[in-house]
């Protein structure tokens, strides 16, 4: 069964990402060569555990990953305040344009495969994946928000928030066992 | 309407037997008559191809960033033709190519809307008034219409010669809107400088449009001391009769109060109630502020659903096309007086008054359109006071009781979240109401757009917009404050105050919270907005919704803000100019500022009047609910005059942005003036078009948009003291890319000098060689060349 844009409304034609569970989307990112991380406003919002919000998953995730995050938006205090810091603070229309080149990385080395998104508001999530799908042919795009995302090259299924949580926990636990994958 | 010219004729010598003249130049028409007030410049009405090679320089450091929200083409019947990732269409245009063409063609929809608006105004205005009615602002305008002098190359002094302007300009949303058929433009950057040149349009057509209105009807002509007025959904008196007009063409609602006036039932909330939603709102407390305005466009459908109004006078723009069905749901006739939008109902301009008014009291028809507009008015009013005691304010909008058992048959589907434009959690708010808690739904009230999508989506029918009316029935009735009326223009006096704070940066910046109500999370970030930056003493312009939404807030002394600052174009001031087509006096006060204070020709010298604003004039756009195609084309307006402008997340639907990129030197470069040397500026302003997700973000960049390379060092001082004060407030640090606008020491704020000295030590900062330069980016102003 086609699976539908969380926006009913968000169709944008006839190339749409591909859906996945958390363990696939813990192994492509661990093959990826070079990912990046880019973290929006909303992940400061969004509680995943009572303790816990989707920026502490961020951190997590780049830990076990190694991919640097890209701080959007005001997140960059509250990433500080956890004492982790990130490898830029960029608004994400900043990153996302700068994603286009395909000489461009964070560090200035060798360009990213594989852009990871999390924690920006749909609509605009949508846009910048848009971008990406059509102006950057040499990069993949996840989105590991809670919705379908069509615009990325694969996206989790519109969840229920718990099955959300359980399949981002399993991204991490693809990541830190070291099953799948080259790194 | 329709004069052409003026056509020029030039001869080199004439001779005749009793005559003989050299170097003749004779010119027929309009211009022929003009007076020389200021020579003329190199672009009067300027076509497509005339400042081209302007807005490709500004493209070249603003490169456009599309984000397509639709990957096909389905503009002709070759397609749907799919365009992903680098695939040509049938007729071999490009992804790319298609959004900037889409792009163009909402801009073309906003300035020809304007434009449409502007005429009907000018037209009946002329016939009321006669075209020799002089253009007259008072005083304190002299420079009364800066875009009209800037681009058409007239100083028009009636209103005929704005009926001559608004030619140039329909011709010109012609030959641009043609360029977008199958077949034609084919390179994006050229489909953005059609885009620069509608919005450019655009700004001429709303100026046009409201010094028309200002004129005519007695509007305050640039009063920094404007009345103040009534404003909220709970400000009207639901015990009389109540006339609500919606829209944008204030001229219905004029006539309203002057047939009111002249048969004796008084000023607006004597006895009838007057109120306006969206723009025309704006211009009917301009005219009278006894006039009510219920709200932005997003207080529609509720309004209406709440039973308040009697008679609903449509005229154009931003109307819920469904509020015919809306209406006769509350039993209350509606009355269309514009040829653009009949709403499928009898046109009756031919019948009597008194038939008219007997078609909809007995209900015989739910509207009519009528487009003589005295005749409108006496229907709507007499119309009024008949059907407001048989339809006694009947609403649909349930009590808290009937609320819940609605509620009950809701099976949480999601389809009402999921067809949200803001992704508003309506399932949930409404599942909660069957079990009795309507804090949610009163919680969504104030962030709902009003659009009523949600009901649309749900498939048990649940009217979700009434439950959420129903639940906030204790805010709405309290919903009361005060916002000061459009002023209008921007005097010239003011701006000879201001104009060098401005430019040397003493005074930080113009922030213009502009635009409609499409907000992320409600308009109170708006204000809040507006309350930052009046405390920083930036001088605050608002106009629209935007302007609404700021009103409808009270700060910690529960006071508005327009009760709590000044209405002057000063620093720390909060100036309301008015509607939409009011826009045009914020971009006009930076075009006055090249004229007034800095004594730049204004007469047709577009480029070099826009890089006088790029280089020197620290304002910047905040479109924080940024909807229409009409905000589209006027933000691409102020982006060819060089004034950045930034959007709320739901502005990256517009597809197209246009992004500088700091690490590339070479387009943050400049002609030095003086010397002819081409120099880095450091990325001042960084964007044109930009998107924040947040508020916080919005701040944040609105506050560095402001910089200018011109900016002195006491004035770069204060600029960055609030760019650096509000990434620790929001950020927690430094900005990372501080020491790019570091020219000498004396640039650092004294407030972190320390700080920012030791982080300068850190990124290996070195003092700028040519710290302060004459910067423009036209070879042709600069006066010594090496």
């Amino acid at each position: 069964m086609a699976v539908t844009p969380w926006q009913y409304g968000n169709v944008p034609g006839p190339k749409v990402a591909l859906t996945l569970k958390g363990d696939v989307a813990g192994r492509i990112i661990k093959a990826a060569k070079k990912p990046l991380i880019i973290v929006g406003a909303e992940a400061l919002k969004v509680k995943i555990g009572e303790e816990r919000t989707l920026l502490d998953y961020a951190i997590e995730l780049s830990r076990l990953s190694g991919a640097p995050i890209v701080a959007t938006s005001h997140t960059l205090k509250a990433f500080l305040e956890r004492g982790f810091k990130p490898a830029a603070v960029m608004g994400s229309v900043e990153i996302t344009d700068r994603l286009r080149d395909p000489s461009w990385s964070i560090d200035g080395s060798e360009a990213h495969d594989l852009v990871i998104y999390l924690g920006i508001a749909y609509q605009l999530q949508s846009q910048l994946l848009s971008a990406l799908k059509n102006f950057a042919l040499h990069l993949k795009t996840i989105s590991l928000d809670r919705y379908y995302h069509p615009n990325a090259s694969w996206s989790f299924p519109n969840l229920s928030f718990d099955k959300w949580v359980d399949n981002l926990n399993m991204v991490l636990e693809v990541l830190s066992d070291g099953v799948g994958g080259k790194r | 309407m329709g004069e052409k010219g003026p056509m020029r004729f030039s001869f080199k010598s004439i001779k005749t037997s009793g005559l003989s003249l050299e170097d003749v130049e004779i010119a027929v028409g309009r211009l022929a008559i003009e007076e020389e007030w200021e020579p003329m410049g190199p672009t009067p009405m300027p076509k497509i191809e005339t400042l081209r090679s302007w807005d490709m320089k500004l493209l070249k450091r603003y490169r456009p960033f599309y984000m397509p929200i639709c990957d096909l083409c389905c503009l002709c019947t070759y397609g749907k033709c799919d365009l992903t990732r680098g695939k040509r269409g049938s007729c071999g245009l490009t992804l790319d190519a298609q959004q900037g063409r889409i792009v163009m063609i909402a801009c073309a929809i906003g300035a020809a809307t304007h434009a449409s608006h502007a005429r009907e105004l000018v037209d009946l205005l002329i016939e009321r008034y006669g075209e020799d009615w002089p253009i007259d602002l008072g005083e304190e305008v002299h420079v009364e219409m800066p875009h009209t002098r800037l681009v058409v190359g007239i100083k028009p002094k009636t209103l005929g010669d704005l009926s001559y302007a608004l030619n140039y300009v329909e011709e010109q949303i012609v030959q641009t809107l043609a360029a977008s058929h199958t077949g034609q433009e084919s390179d994006y950057m050229d489909f953005e400088s059609k885009s620069l040149h509608l919005g450019m349009l655009d700004h001429v057509a709303m100026e046009i449009a409201d010094v028309a209105q200002i004129i005519t009807f007695g509007f305050p002509r640039g009063d920094p001391e404007a009345p103040l007025a009534e404003i909220g959904l709970g400000c009207v008196d639901v015990s009389k009769p109540l006339i609500m007009c919606i829209g944008h063409n204030v001229t219905n609602s004029i006539d309203i109060i002057d047939f009111m006036e002249k048969s004796g039932l008084g000023a607006p909330g004597e006895m009838i109630e007057v109120a306006g939603l969206c723009c025309t709102a704006h211009d009917t407390v301009r005219y009278r502020k006894s006039a009510k305005v219920v709200g932005p466009i997003s207080y529609q459908l509720r309004f209406v659903r709440s039973g308040a109004a009697d008679v609903i006078v449509t005229d154009e723009q931003c109307i819920h096309t469904s509020i015919l069905y809306e209406a006769q749901r509350v039993k209350a006739p509606v009355i269309s007086v514009s040829n653009k939008a009949l709403r499928g109902l009898e046109e009756v301009s031919d019948k009597p008054v008194d038939e008219i008014v007997n078609m909809l009291v007995t209900g015989k028809v739910p509207g009519v359109a009528i487009l003589d507009l005295e005749k409108a008015a006496a229907v709507a009013v007499l119309t009024a006071l008949r059907i407001a005691p048989l339809r006694k304010k009947f609403k649909v909008v349930p009590n808290r009781e009937e609320l819940v058992k609605i509620a009950s048959k809701c099976v949480k589907c999601g389809s009402c979240r999921r067809n949200c434009p803001i992704d508003l959690p309506v399932d949930e708010a409404v599942s909660a109401a069957k079990n009795g808690d309507l804090s949610k739904l009163a919680e969504i009230h104030d962030l709902c757009l009003g659009c009523a999508r949600c009901e649309s989506a749900c498939m048990r029918e649940i009217p979700i917009l009434s439950l959420i009316t129903g639940a906030a029935d204790y805010k709405i009735k309290t919903s009361k404050f005060k916002m000061r009326v459009g002023r209008g223009p921007i005097r010239d006096t003011e701006i000879r105050e201001v104009g060098s704070p401005i430019v040397l940066g003493e005074i930080p910046g113009v922030i213009a919270l502009v635009g409609c109500a499409n907000y992320p999370s409600g308009g109170k970030e708006v204000a809040i907005m507006a309350e930052e930056f009046l405390r920083r003493r930036y001088i605050v312009v608002a106009s629209g919704c935007a302007a609404m939404s700021i009103a409808e807030y009270r700060t910690e002394e529960g006071t508005t803000l327009y009760e709590e600052y000044s209405g002057a174009f000063e620093a720390g001031g909060l100036v309301n100019v008015g509607s939409c087509v009011a826009n045009a006096h914020i971009s006009g006060a930076c075009i006055k500022i090249a004229n007034i204070f800095a004594r730049r020709n204004l007469r047709a010298n577009y480029e070099e009047i826009a890089d006088y604003v790029l280089n020197r004039v620290g304002a910047c756009g905040i479109a924080w609910g940024a909807m229409s195609q009409k905000a589209a084309s006027i933000a691409t307006g102020f982006n060819r005059l060089g004034v950045p402008v930034i959007l709320g997340p739901q502005g990256a639907k517009y597809r197209r942005l246009y992004l500088g990129r700091k690490e590339d030197l070479e387009s943050f470069t400049v002609y030095d003036a003086r010397t002819g040397e081409r120099v880095w500026v450091g990325p001042a302003p960084e964007h044109l078009v930009y998107v924040a997700e947040s508020r916080e973000e919005a701040m944040v960049m609105a506050a560095k948009l402001c910089l200018r390379p011109n900016d002195t060092t006491k004035g770069r001082m204060i600029k960055l003291t609030h760019y650096v004060e509000l990434h620790k407030k929001f950020y927690g640090t430094l900005p990372p890319d501080l020491h790019l606008y570091i020219r000498t020491e004396a640039d650092i704020p004294i407030t972190h000098k320390f700080e920012i000295m030791n982080y300068l030590k850190k990124v290996d900062w070195k003092p700028w060689e040519k710290p302060i330069v004459d910067p423009t980016l036209l070879k042709r102003l600069i006066r010594v060349k090496k």
